[in-house]
């Protein structure tokens, strides 16, 4: 994570997403999938091929492509198809864009009801006999059960969770590198998925974004760095206020 | 000079004159800023190359001169509330934190018998200037016991001049001993985790000898707390003398 300031003077924290080794793996229609749209499945990072049975490449030799670590889908229009085995670079988003990204938030293990819910507890003292991070009543009397869905302690962490309309600040094309505002569920060096946002404010943001997605060997030539407009680039002199 | 034969004397030629080659006598002693060096961690390196990137690319447009915690400055901040839209601080450096673009360094003034602690990020595009007004190390690298200590140790003139430098190569160590109010105090100084050098103790001695039981002598041979960092060093040492001489 960074900080990152804009013209006016103001600090926002960001956090560098790395797009590595990604590529589009199969195409699998609207009735074959039985949902609305059809899906694109989409490989992350490289991983060693010897770890795992020659079933499992089937996906990954159709489309010429190492073993990926994860195999996650996106809902997409018919007019968004892309060939299996086109790679997919970090300037297929553009800044000023806005995003959601989910992760496997980090693993807590097996957690008590106050951290995990955030139960009060009882007090430290008073005369309370062994009890101050317990539930305490769990339902009453006249239910004679306790509810599904009850709050109590469990394993906490390391499942998929996702925040949502995160603006893009800054796009890295040489790195691959998507520079994004505020924080991302996960730990350092985990695996994300980005997808374009789909909040009700940011439905209309995206002026001209690559479509499907942004070829690297086609006509156009981007600058090492894209940035929002309100960014403070480092080349301009300091900030003065008239 | 007196011939011996009568004859002109044997032509001596000039002394020849001595090069001192300034040049590579400042580059084996260059500073580097602390921020510029990773922390200890499980980071891609390459977030860190790109965060370099990013300082050089301001150190090129404003100078941030070389400073040690101890020194007095003077920053000049743009505020968009202020009548002439800027601000200038005056005061010593207490400490210099934060790795990489969110390196902070706090100032520490007496204004008007009120103490005055302001923190400035060193690479936001606020600050307009950064003057080094008097420059001399202190005997430790954290000075926050000045808020502890009398008053007079923390005041600097607003107006201060900037003292002028004549060796381009010693930054003098000032040993100063200062004095501090009566206890309680924000911290336990004397205590031997903040191994404070620049504190007059003036505490009976049973009390110093009390605050040594809270010594642990075994960490300065922890091996898994080493932190090598002369490799690491020189080789953004080497990154930044290349860039900046673009």
């Amino acid at each position: 994570m960074m900080p990152i300031w804009t013209k006016s003077g103001e600090k926002h924290a960001v956090t560098l997403l790395k797009v590595q080794d990604c590529h589009v793996l199969r195409y699998v229609s609207k009735e074959e999938s039985g949902g609305k749209t059809a899906k694109l499945l989409v490989g992350g990072k490289n991983v060693s091929p010897f770890s795992k049975p020659e079933s499992a490449h089937e996906i990954f030799k159709e489309a010429g492509v190492p073993r990926k670590q994860k195999v996650t889908t996106f809902n997409v229009t018919d007019d968004a198809i892309i060939k299996p085995g086109t790679p997919l670079y970090a300037a297929h988003f553009r800044p000023g864009q806005f995003v959601d990204v989910t992760a496997k938030t980090i693993g807590k293990g097996f957690q008590g009801v106050v951290k995990r819910w955030g139960f009060k507890g009882q007090p430290a003292s008073h005369g309370q006999t062994k009890t101050h991070r317990r539930p305490g009543a769990i339902s009453t009397n006249k239910a004679a059960k306790v509810y599904r869905g009850k709050k109590m302690p469990g394993k906490m962490g390391n499942i998929y969770r996702t925040s949502f309309g995160l603006k893009v600040w800054r796009i890295n094309t040489k790195h691959d590198i998507i520079y994004v505002n505020g924080s991302v569920p996960g730990h350092t060096n985990c695996l994300v998925k980005v997808r374009d946002s789909k909040l009700p404010t940011y439905k209309d943001c995206n002026k001209n974004p690559p479509f499907p997605t942004f070829f690297a060997d086609g006509d156009e030539e981007l600058p090492e760095d894209l940035f929002d407009e309100e960014i403070f680039q480092f080349t301009d002199p300091s900030v003065t206020f008239a | 000079r007196v011939s011996s034969d009568g004859k002109p004397p044997k032509f001596q030629p000039p002394p020849k004159p001595v090069i001192i080659d300034r040049k590579t006598q400042k580059e084996e002693r260059r500073f580097l800023s602390p921020e510029f060096i990773p922390p200890r961690g499980r980071t891609d390196p390459l977030k860190y190359y790109i965060e370099r990137k990013d300082m050089i690319q301001r150190r090129k447009v404003f100078n941030i001169p070389e400073f040690y915690v101890g020194h007095v400055l003077a920053v000049t901040t743009a505020d968009p509330y202020a009548s002439d839209k800027s601000k200038r601080f005056v005061g010593i450096c207490i400490q210099r934190g934060g790795k990489g673009l969110g390196a902070t360094f706090v100032l520490r003034n007496v204004i008007e018998d009120q103490g005055v602690e302001i923190c400035y990020e060193l690479y936001s595009p606020r600050i307009q200037a950064i003057e080094v007004l008097k420059l001399e190390k202190r005997l430790d690298e954290n000075l926050m016991y000045l808020r502890d200590a009398l008053p007079e140790y923390s005041t600097f003139d607003v107006n201060m001049k900037p003292v002028p430098r004549m060796d381009h190569e010693e930054i003098p160590v000032n040993k100063l001993q200062v004095r501090m109010k009566p206890k309680p105090w924000s911290k336990r100084w004397e205590r031997p985790k903040y191994n404070i050098k620049g504190i007059k103790f003036e505490l009976p001695e049973h009390k110093m000898k009390a605050a040594q039981k809270w010594s642990q002598p075994w960490l300065e041979f922890d091996m898994l707390r080493e932190y090598d960092t002369s490799k690491i060093e020189e080789k953004i040492r080497k990154e930044l003398n290349e860039e900046l001489e673009k």
